[in-house]
């Protein structure tokens, strides 16, 4: 059993991990392997200057602050903002509640590039283009994250706020000192997530920046392109550099994940 | 957020939160702006165009007009998106450089400023249009009035393998019946004698060879006459799936598989413009690349493609748009670029440079140049390209990969065309 | 004005917490939606001029329409059956004290953390029957070569799109196992349940709200699917793959036809409001309190 069981698992690994491999081993070949038909899986001699010429080629370094400062503070935002509005959804009882929590699920059904032109028009109009504000204020909290802290948060026991109501806790301190305590595998999820997304997001910071300084990682990208065909040595490159952040948070985030650190203060 | 915050507290921040947009929106602070940044000229560019040449002529343009360039690169399909977004909102850039197609079209819908009073001043003196290549003009006017100006100027021909054909004792095909023929005797294990691109776009020469016409508005027809395009579909077809001399092309975003085979020795002659060029020199300098003129059935043609720049019809300073626009078409420019990079270029005077008449490459599209057809214009002019576009793809992938038979998918694709553009 | 019940000042709390994000959601979502039904019934570049609902009724009688909305049906159920089955099993079996849980964790985990973009030309640059390196491999062992891109398209961009995103459903569901107190488990245990019998009486019923929310999550996801079909097969071959929010992008952005791609995103949006609804009540309905 636990043989089959390693084995499964290794195996789903293995299908996750050669492909990510494989893109090491682009970013890593010279500009005629990657071009050449006949795909080479691992290069003649690593090319490490393809992620030095990165930074030769465009400002490679702002991307990287812009992306931090960008998807940094967007999940920030999201800490702070949608465990409340999850834990008033979810343990308030309150005229409309239903309605307003479709409303909610609603704004996460309409496809973004529907909404970016109002959009754009709106930040043109507060003359928000190409600033950090343009980047980050739209995007806040959500009905994702909202949703999730909400199921997170439903299955604490109601006792547990009424007896610090009984205590006369204010209702800010209770959700602070009693809800958020108990939610940490949730934040860790909603921050990880939340930051992935917006680290990788595209069309937005495409459109609301005008100058090449401005541009987060996944735009700046875009300049390692010709006309008519695709820079892979460099773009894959630059793919390596996108994940690993991502990739260090996880590890961070994932021992909120083991059993037993979750609920400690419950009991 | 502290942990003793009242309600009152968190009353008041979110006053001032809601406040913001308010307030800054009143004050109109001139913050980092698209256009109207005085000394800042923006120009959107592809990021493939970022020659040397252009940057001497950025650095000129700056030195002589005392502003500062912002060169926006994007890949096509962004620089669209974008752009449409700039004129929903008004803020536009100064000056655009579009794929092809597009100056039309953002003529009809007004967004593209008619340059006709700066060609009208400035004309003669630039050689603008007489020493254009006509077609060149054509494609960028609208009820005769010139909107934008063609920039690079290129076309689809037949490279080869020369080491290949010699091997298997092969002419070079000039007709489809050779082009199969030679594709049958150069297919063998491992190689193909012709690859296809997935790209619609790349049906355009074969219709132009077969004496189709893709829509006539007299007639409200569309791809007449219809028995010759259908064999031309149908041949195109039978080279991957009956024949066999030609793999089955994948549908994708990128035109470069059979630039790719042809590196690798695994096709011997492709289809293609001067884009694919410099990747094949980079990857495989030992091929011993032959370009010949398209091929010829019923006519000798081939398709027009290249870019060109237009000024947004809100742009700022117009008189600036337009001196960029002389300044980087001038023919030591022209001249310096196909040195730099072997582009094609849309002077007729061009095409008589000793760059151009001792390059054996160079020289076979230059001379197919005049034979050039742009394949939208008609279309392009009813204002319905993209649904045109969209629906011709499915029917040319549905042929070329699916292996539907041609005349059924061209019979539905005419009926459904002819359809929405009358 | 203090409300003298205690639900009134309940409900009072309530509306005030949710001041800043009314406030948020007002501005940057529904004043754009309101802006996109708006424009759904104009027509023109611009998008400017009256056409009431005539984009409605050309969506509804335009086959392409109807086409890329089953196509995306089909894309959407089995992408979420997929990512919540597989989630599920690799969540339930890396909370066990496994030797080397974390770095399986890790790895699964993955592929998600990349973008859409760049795992579709990854794969594209895999699958490639040509030119990708798997046909490369697969014919050196002297197995034959596949062309799933073209035999199978639908079903090749469906997996794609389960490799990069079960390891994010995995991560809910373990999220979701925290949540589950181990007495109940202990105390089944004693009662002599096996382990089939208290995954389905305790561990499934108390693991519902993830559930929801990850399916909930899901549809909302898979019915608006997009970079699968714009990075990988631009639609194709022919229009197998052509999911509905990429039909709509290239109305709205390679055909500039605003009035006709916000009607098809209106409808999208009323389809995904009614599959919403269901699984909500759905929910409820499964919804435990312990």
């Amino acid at each position: 059993m636990r043989v089959l069981l390693y084995g499964l698992l290794g195996l789903a690994s293995l299908i996750t991990v050669v492909p990510l491999l494989y893109m090491v081993s682009l970013s890593l070949q010279t500009e005629a392997e990657t071009l050449s038909a006949n795909a080479v899986l691992v290069p003649d001699a690593p090319q490490w200057g393809n992620y030095a010429e990165l930074f030769t080629r465009a400002p490679f370094g702002n991307f990287i602050v812009n992306s931090l400062v960008v998807a940094g503070g967007i999940t920030l935002a999201h800490l702070l903002f949608d465990p409340l509005v999850g834990y008033v959804f979810a343990k308030f009882r309150f005229p409309l509640r239903n309605t307003l929590f479709v409303a909610l699920l609603a704004t996460a059904m309409v496809p973004f590039f529907v909404r970016m032109i109002p959009l754009y028009v709106l930040m043109a109009n507060m003359q928000w283009l190409n600033t950090y504000q343009a980047l980050i204020t739209p995007f806040l909290m959500d009905a994702f994250g909202i949703f999730l802290m909400r199921q997170f948060i439903q299955p604490i026991p109601d006792d547990l706020i009424h007896a610090a109501r009984i205590d006369g806790a204010s209702e800010l301190r209770i959700y602070w000192s009693v809800i958020l305590p108990q939610t940490r595998p949730a934040l860790a999820v909603l921050g990880l997530f939340t930051f992935v997304f917006q680290w990788n997001e595209f069309l937005w910071p495409l459109v609301a920046t005008t100058t090449p300084e401005m541009r987060t990682i996944p735009v700046g990208l875009t300049l390692f392109n010709q006309e008519y065909f695709t820079l892979w040595h460099l773009t894959a490159a630059g793919s390596v550099i996108l994940f690993v952040p991502t990739a260090v948070l996880f590890l961070f985030t994932q021992r909120y994940f083991v059993r037993g650190i979750a609920l400690t203060g419950l009991r | 957020m502290s942990p003793t915050l009242s309600r009152r507290d968190l009353l008041r921040l979110a006053g001032a939160a809601a406040a913001v947009p308010v307030l800054s929106s009143c004050a109109g602070a001139p913050t980092a702006q698209n256009t109207a940044i005085p000394g800042t000229f923006t120009i959107y560019w592809n990021a493939g165009h970022d020659y040397q040449a252009y940057r001497k002529v950025i650095a000129e343009f700056e030195q002589a007009n005392k502003v500062k360039v912002n060169l926006q690169k994007y890949q096509w399909p962004d620089l669209r998106t974008r752009l449409l977004a700039d004129f929903a909102s008004g803020t536009v850039p100064d000056l655009v450089e579009e794929p092809g197609g597009w100056v039309q079209e953002f003529a009809i819908s007004g967004n593209a400023r008619p340059l006709q009073d700066f060609v009208d001043r400035d004309g003669q003196a630039m050689g603008f249009p007489s020493d254009w290549q006509p077609v060149t003009v054509e494609r960028n006017s609208y009820q005769g009035k010139v909107y934008g100006v063609q920039l690079h100027f290129t076309c689809n021909t037949l490279l080869y393998n020369k080491a290949m054909l010699r091997e298997a004792g092969v002419e070079v095909p000039t007709t489809w019946e050779e082009f199969l023929a030679a594709a049958q005797k150069l297919t063998k294990d491992g190689v193909y004698g012709v690859a296809l691109n997935q790209d619609h776009t790349y049906v355009w020469p074969w219709l132009n060879q077969a004496g189709v016409t893709p829509y006539d508005p007299q007639t409200g027809k569309v791809m007449t006459p219809a028995a010759d395009a259908v064999a031309a579909l149908q041949f195109q077809a039978d080279l991957v799936h009956k024949h066999k001399v030609a793999p089955v092309p994948v549908s994708g975003t990128d035109y470069s598989g059979p630039q790719k085979l042809f590196s690798a020795k695994r096709a011997a002659m492709i289809l293609t413009g001067p884009w694919d060029l410099d990747p094949i020199r980079k990857t495989s300098p030992d091929i011993e690349l032959g370009v010949a003129p398209p091929l010829k059935h019923k006519v000798q043609a081939t398709q027009a493609a290249g870019v060109s720049m237009f000024v947004p019809a809100k742009a700022a300073r117009p008189e600036l748009s337009w001196d960029f626009i002389k300044r980087i078409t001038a023919i030591e420019v022209e001249q310096a670029v196909t040195k730099e990079t072997g582009m094609l270029m849309p002077r007729v005077s061009w095409t008589k440079l000793p760059e151009v008449q001792s390059d054996d490459v160079i020289k076979v599209f230059a001379d197919a140049l005049p034979t050039a057809k742009d394949n939208g214009q008609q279309v392009r002019l009813t204002g319905q390209l993209g649904k045109w576009e969209e629906q011709l793809k499915v029917m040319y992938q549905q042929v070329l990969i699916q292996n539907q038979p041609a005349a059924e998918a061209l019979a539905a694709f005419a009926k459904s065309a002819e359809g929405f553009l009358t | 004005m203090r409300p003298r019940t205690l639900q009134g000042r309940y409900a009072q709390t309530a509306y005030l917490f949710l001041i800043p994000a009314i406030l948020f959601f007002a501005a940057f979502f529904y004043l754009p939606i309101g802006n996109v039904i708006a424009t759904s019934f104009r027509t023109g570049p611009q998008a400017d001029q009256w056409t009431g609902l005539g984009n409605y009724a050309q969506a509804l009688a335009d086959p392409a329409v109807r086409h890329s909305f089953l196509v995306t049906a089909v894309f959407a159920v089995m992408v979420v059956v997929g990512s919540i089955v597989l989630g599920l099993a690799l969540a339930l079996a890396l909370d066990q004290p496994l030797k080397g849980r974390v770095a399986f964790r890790v790895v699964l985990l993955v592929p998600y953390l990349t973008s859409v973009a760049i795992v579709g030309l990854l794969w594209r640059n895999i699958l490639d029957p040509e030119l990708g390196v798997l046909n490369r491999v697969l014919l050196a062992l002297g197995l034959p070569g596949q062309q799933w891109l073209n035999t199978a398209p639908l079903l090749t961009i469906i997996a794609v799109t389960l490799w990069q995103n079960v390891g994010y459903t995995m991560v809910l569901f373990l999220a979701g196992l925290q949540g589950i107190p181990e007495t109940y488990q202990e105390a089944a245990k004693i009662d002599g349940a096996d382990a089939w019998k208290r995954f389905w009486r305790i561990t499934l019923p108390l693991l519902a709200p993830t559930t929801l929310f990850v399916s909930v999550m899901a549809v909302i996801s898979g019915l608006q699917a997009f970079g699968q079909a714009y990075i990988i097969t631009n639609g194709g071959p022919g229009d197998a793959t052509d999911l509905s929010v990429f039909h709509i992008f290239n109305v709205a952005f390679r055909a500039r036809d605003f009035g006709y791609s916000s009607a098809q995103s209106v409808l999208l949006l009323i389809v995904i409001v009614a599959f919403t609804l269901v699984q909500l009540r759905a929910g409820r309905r499964g919804e435990v309190t312990y």
